[in-house]
């Protein structure tokens, strides 16, 4: 192993969404950007690697308004991290993010260990790992669940719906982890302030020889809605009631839905 | 008319998706890849398929090293549609695949239709707060298709086509052993009352009070994906949410659960779905049909005692 590279997506943190009642719109205006969870369990796997190989690790992202993640993402244990930040790239798909991604990895010399997580919180395709495998001619491992150094070689254990899969590769690999591979620890202040003293690394598309043209999604999305609910929301204790009435309340109206 | 490929990770799921793609075109010309032997691959002929290939599982190679045949096939045919089964193997097969054909994939896809402008379909995003409606106009379209988007297609064992086997390229990952899993312990697909626990609990052992209210209403138990996968105080095959089960009891009873989107998509087609939860602004307390404010340890007891009274 020579060098490990963790993808990580700078996504909108999903806990602040409104839904507008009317449009049936998603709202992110209060809405902050984030390193989606997942990845952070994968820059975590990175370090873990990197301690037991003693191998060169970096981080890499691309996306729009990425810059400002660069501190978040090497406070996170990385030596660099490589921001590809370019607005064309706010409507990619997994297909455009893929391309991107193995433009910026050859452009990397001596990467041959690629960690991504599952899925982002956002689009949750669980596309871009796979994707990426194939277009770099790496071996693809996906849901990796535990992942240890042997020598040259990697020791992986896939979670499938059957069981556990227990893989070893060694050579070019791309690992797409699933988050109970390990807990993701909240940087320290020491880590935030070693972080500054890293390099941090801004790239746009031609610098990686891509065009605009050539990272258009395949996927046009017309738009985002809510799914509609159609639960009554009925508050059982509203001020003056009791728990011990709504309890009571409850289970009448259980019993008069059929269901008790 | 377009040929539509089918990969799939057994024969019931192959049903599905024969079902799926004749509904999309009923003429279509159907090819049906899948994982198992020659037995199930003649069963995607009795299913509607022209044409059936078996995918072993390899004994020592990854299913999805079956990926760069495919990709061959599928330029040499040229499909305009590739369903497969929304399972762990398919839908890496389905990234590859959509990677090595620069094609889009639709990933649980929902509502697909294919239009003489190209293909459109839903996806969920952050989680089930949102659908995101697409369209494409690529050559070539994958999606990845739930266990029970449609009911199943009629196998007739009459139907005639061209049945082979398939054999992967040798790659670089050794597949050293494989592990089943534990057999399952607990049925919640067919449970009528489910009641599921979240990050409201402050210790493991505060699921004795839980355990208690489910009982005593006959609910099996369940719980947000952080109980299980981070705490690991419940068994995985408990938790329900978009990665997890997905559930549709009479009741779901959430205690302590903050309803981010993940989860409720588990649990959207419950009947009546009742939230306890000290914030009164909790996303399923709002996702509800009822929900009472409050410390689930004060109303988990006077649950049981009004339970018991009815």
């Amino acid at each position: 192993m020579k060098k490990i590279a963790v993808c990580y997506k700078w996504v909108l943190s999903d806990a602040d969404i409104r839904i507008n009642e009317r449009t049936r719109e998603l709202d992110m205006e209060k809405c902050k950007p984030q390193i989606n969870e997942y990845d952070r369990m994968g820059l975590e796997t990175g370090v873990r690697l990197k301690e037991a190989s003693g191998c060169e690790l970096v981080a890499l992202t691309c996306g729009a308004a990425t810059e400002a993640s660069a501190k978040d993402a090497l406070s996170r244990g990385p030596d660099a991290v490589y921001c590809l930040d370019d607005p064309v790239m706010a409507v990619a798909d997994a297909t455009a993010t893929s391309k991107v991604l193995a433009a910026m990895i050859r452009s990397i010399s001596d990467v041959d260990v690629v960690i991504c997580s599952e899925g982002s919180s956002d689009q949750y395709a669980q596309q871009v790992g796979p994707r990426l495998a194939a277009l770099l001619g790496f071996t693809s491992v996906s849901y990796v669940s535990k992942a240890e150094v042997q020598g040259d070689a990697l020791l992986l254990e896939r979670k499938l719906e059957q069981g556990t899969e227990c893989v070893k590769v060694i050579g070019p690999v791309v690992v797409s982890i699933v988050p109970d591979i390990c807990e993701a620890p909240i940087p320290s202040v020491k880590q935030i302030l070693a972080a500054k003293k890293k390099p941090s690394i801004k790239l746009g598309l031609a610098d990686i020889g891509l065009s605009a043209d050539s990272v258009a999604p395949l996927l046009h999305v017309a738009g985002v809605k809510a799914p509609l609910s159609e639960r009554k929301a009925v508050r059982l204790n509203p001020d003056g009631v009791s728990i011990s009435e709504a309890a009571t309340a409850l289970a009448r109206q259980l019993a008069a839905d059929g269901i008790l | 008319m377009s040929k539509i490929w089918i990969v799939a990770e057994n024969t019931a799921w192959l049903a599905v998706l024969a079902a799926y793609a004749k509904s999309l075109q009923p003429d279509g010309e159907i090819t049906a890849f899948v994982h198992g032997d020659e037995a199930a691959a003649r069963q995607g002929i009795a299913l509607g398929a022209t044409a059936a290939f078996a995918l072993p599982l390899p004994a020592d190679a990854l299913w999805e090293s079956y990926t760069p045949l495919l990709a061959e096939k599928a330029r040499a045919e040229q499909p305009a549609l590739i369903l497969l089964s929304a399972a762990k193997r398919c839908r890496d097969m389905a990234a590859q695949l959509g990677a090595l054909l620069d094609a889009p994939c639709f990933s649980d896809v929902k509502n697909l239709s294919l239009t003489p402008d190209g293909v459109s379909g839903e996806t969920l995003v952050y989680g089930g707060a949102g659908v995101a409606q697409a369209t494409t106009r690529a050559a070539t379209v994958l999606a990845t298709v739930a266990a029970k988007a449609c009911d199943p297609a009629l196998a007739d064992a009459s139907r005639s086509g061209t049945v082979a086997t398939l054999a992967p390229a040798p790659g670089a990952a050794q597949v050293t052993a494989r592990l089943p899993r534990e057999a399952r312990s607990v049925n919640l697909d067919g449970a009528a009352k489910v009641v599921g626990v979240g990050r409201g609990l402050s210790e493991q052992k505060d699921l004795a009070g839980i355990e208690a209210l489910a009982k005593a209403i006959g609910a099996e138990m369940a719980c947000s994906r952080p109980i299980a996968e981070f705490f690991k105080w419940m068994p995985e095959e408990r938790y329900i949410g978009i990665s997890g089960q997905q559930i549709k009891p009479q009741l779901y009873l959430a205690v302590g659960i903050s309803g981010q989107a993940q989860h409720y998509y588990g649990v959207r087609d419950a009947k009546i779905i009742v939230s306890v939860n000290k914030d009164a602004e909790a996303l399923m307390n709002l996702n509800a049909d009822y929900y009472i404010v409050g410390d689930w340890k004060e109303v988990a007891p006077s649950l049981i005692q009004a339970f018991g009274a009815v």
